[in-house]
């Protein structure tokens, strides 16, 4: 009798272990940033005539997706700012001094999402992006969310595009002339989960 | 981008602020520019230094987030305000010693707060850095102080000022703009102090030797201060910073035996001559640097060829 209500309760506390993970795994989904199928570019205007492209080598980044909960699905993302490369070594090594980057004294650019929302094609994601030690609140569209399962993997593909200005990030006025104050940001990624 | 007029502007302006200071004051107040020489020469390099930053919109920030406007906001008034409280009784003189040691010690860490350094080295590391920024700056400034004492005159606030000037341009000239532009209002308010010491010398000399303390002060910690953020933040090369910082012990060959008893505006300029040696070296090597990385960037025009070869070596 004794080892019944044992076994019994051993069963209770599985199942409702079981339960709970399940129950976890369908509420989100989390993915880890995968940084050989993702990439993180830009382009500004030069003298307002053409444009320069670059893209950060060094990504890092996380989200969990609730398909059935949008709204608590979240997205984080951290750039290495010293891994900007504009394909010519003098131009990344000036970016990355205090009239622009100032990498040493602000080595990352963050994007931490604060609500999502669920649209016809993707998300609408609102969060706090930070740049050169100013934090803004911003709104982009992320389009995708398209799942793969590849070599028992699952993966998930997003991209977006957002422009910021570099003078609400405190970037050096003296800077912003030859170089347009606006950027484009173009942000591919894909998730593995985890 | 760089713009040279608007630098001699705000290089002339503060020059003339800091200067008119002083000298309406020993005009309408002679008994006060006696008295108080030192203060007055702080207020008139509060105020020029005020003018200068202004002119050339200087973003601030409170707190302050990056190094140089920690340099600006927090070390350089430090110094301002404990040259200022210097006495000149004994006891006076060895606790502005031992403030002026703290502030020196305390300099480095102020410049590199919440920096990838900080992060980076270990608790070992940070104290033998620090310690030796603090110690190379204490060093500098007592040698400079003594100096003074032995010859008293505007010789080497003007050396100290071509040091800051050329710290500024190095910095420059190696792609922090900013970092560079921020050492002209700090030497034009020692050309200008400077020039009005020596237009007021014979009114008050024991007071102009006090006032040359004072500049000697904030030119070398101003020095330090464009020096490190230059080299930590910046890419201003180690060697560079490191001659430009002693460049004004050179005026100390001029008390060797032979020389110390020249007249004093023969070794005053002697002194000078010494000081901007090595700063034309770092200079010309400044130069070649830029030339060589950083003018294709300014849209100097290249032939195809040599485009890989000098951005991308």
């Amino acid at each position: 009798m004794r080892q019944l209500f044992s076994a019994g309760i051993l069963m209770l506390l599985t199942s409702a272990l079981v339960a709970s993970s399940a129950g976890f795994a369908l509420a989100a989904d989390e993915y880890d940033y995968d940084l050989v199928h993702s990439s993180v570019s830009f382009k500004a205007r030069h003298l307002d005539i053409s444009w320069i492209h670059g893209r950060f080598n060094e990504v890092e980044g996380k989200f969990s997706l609730d398909r059935e909960n949008p709204a608590k699905s979240t997205f984080q993302l951290t750039i290495k700012a010293d891994s900007v490369d504009t394909a010519n070594k003098a131009r990344d090594e000036h970016l990355r001094q205090p009239d622009y980057f100032d990498t040493k004294q602000y080595p990352t650019i963050e994007f931490k999402s604060t609500s999502t929302k669920a649209i016809e094609g993707g998300y609408e994601v609102t969060g706090d992006f930070t740049m050169h030690g100013k934090t803004k609140k911003i709104t982009f569209v992320l389009k995708g969310g398209k799942e793969h399962e590849f070599r028992g993997v699952k993966r998930v593909g997003f991209s977006t595009e957002l422009s910021v200005k570099r003078s609400e990030y405190g970037f050096d006025k003296s800077g912003i002339g030859p170089i347009g104050d606006e950027v484009l940001i173009y942000i591919d990624c894909e998730g593995m989960r985890k | 981008m760089p713009d040279p007029l608007l630098y001699l502007q705000a290089m002339g302006a503060a020059a003339v602020i800091s200067a008119l200071v002083v000298l309406i004051i020993a005009w309408f107040r002679p008994i006060a520019l006696a008295r108080r020489t030192p203060q007055l020469c702080i207020l008139g390099i509060g105020l020029g230094m005020m003018t200068g930053y202004g002119m050339l919109s200087f973003p601030w920030d409170w707190p302050p987030s990056n190094a140089l406007n920690r340099f600006l906001l927090i070390v350089i008034p430090a110094v301002c305000v404990l040259e200022s409280l210097a006495g000149d009784s004994p006891v006076a003189i060895r606790v502005t010693w031992i403030a002026r040691i703290v502030l020196a010690m305390l300099a480095p860490r102020i410049l590199l707060h919440g920096s990838v350094y900080l992060k980076e080295w270990n608790v070992g590391q940070s104290w033998i850095m620090l310690g030796a920024c603090g110690s190379m700056l204490s060093g500098v400034w007592i040698l400079l102080s003594r100096y003074t004492a032995r010859s008293p005159g505007i010789s080497l606030p003007i050396g100290l000022a071509l040091s800051v000037q050329s710290a500024g341009l190095a910095v420059m000239l190696a792609g922090y703009i900013k970092g560079g532009v921020a050492a002209i209002p700090i030497a034009a308010t020692l050309w200008g102090t400077a020039f009005a010491l020596w237009m007021v010398r014979s009114a008050s000399v024991d007071s102009v030797r006090g006032a040359t303390r004072v500049l000697v002060g904030i030119g070398v910690v101003g020095l330090f201060g464009i020096l490190v953020v230059g080299e930590y933040f910046g890419r201003l090369p180690s060697s560079s910073a490191f001659v430009i910082l002693v460049s004004p012990l050179m005026c100390w060959i001029t008390e060797l035996p032979g020389l110390r008893r020249m007249r004093p505006h023969l070794k005053g300029m002697l002194a000078v001559l010494l000081i901007t040696i090595p700063l034309l070296m770092v200079l010309f090597v400044a130069k070649r640097e830029f030339d060589r990385t950083m003018a294709p960037l300014l849209g100097r025009y290249l032939p195809p060829g040599s485009l890989r070869q000098e951005t991308l070596s």
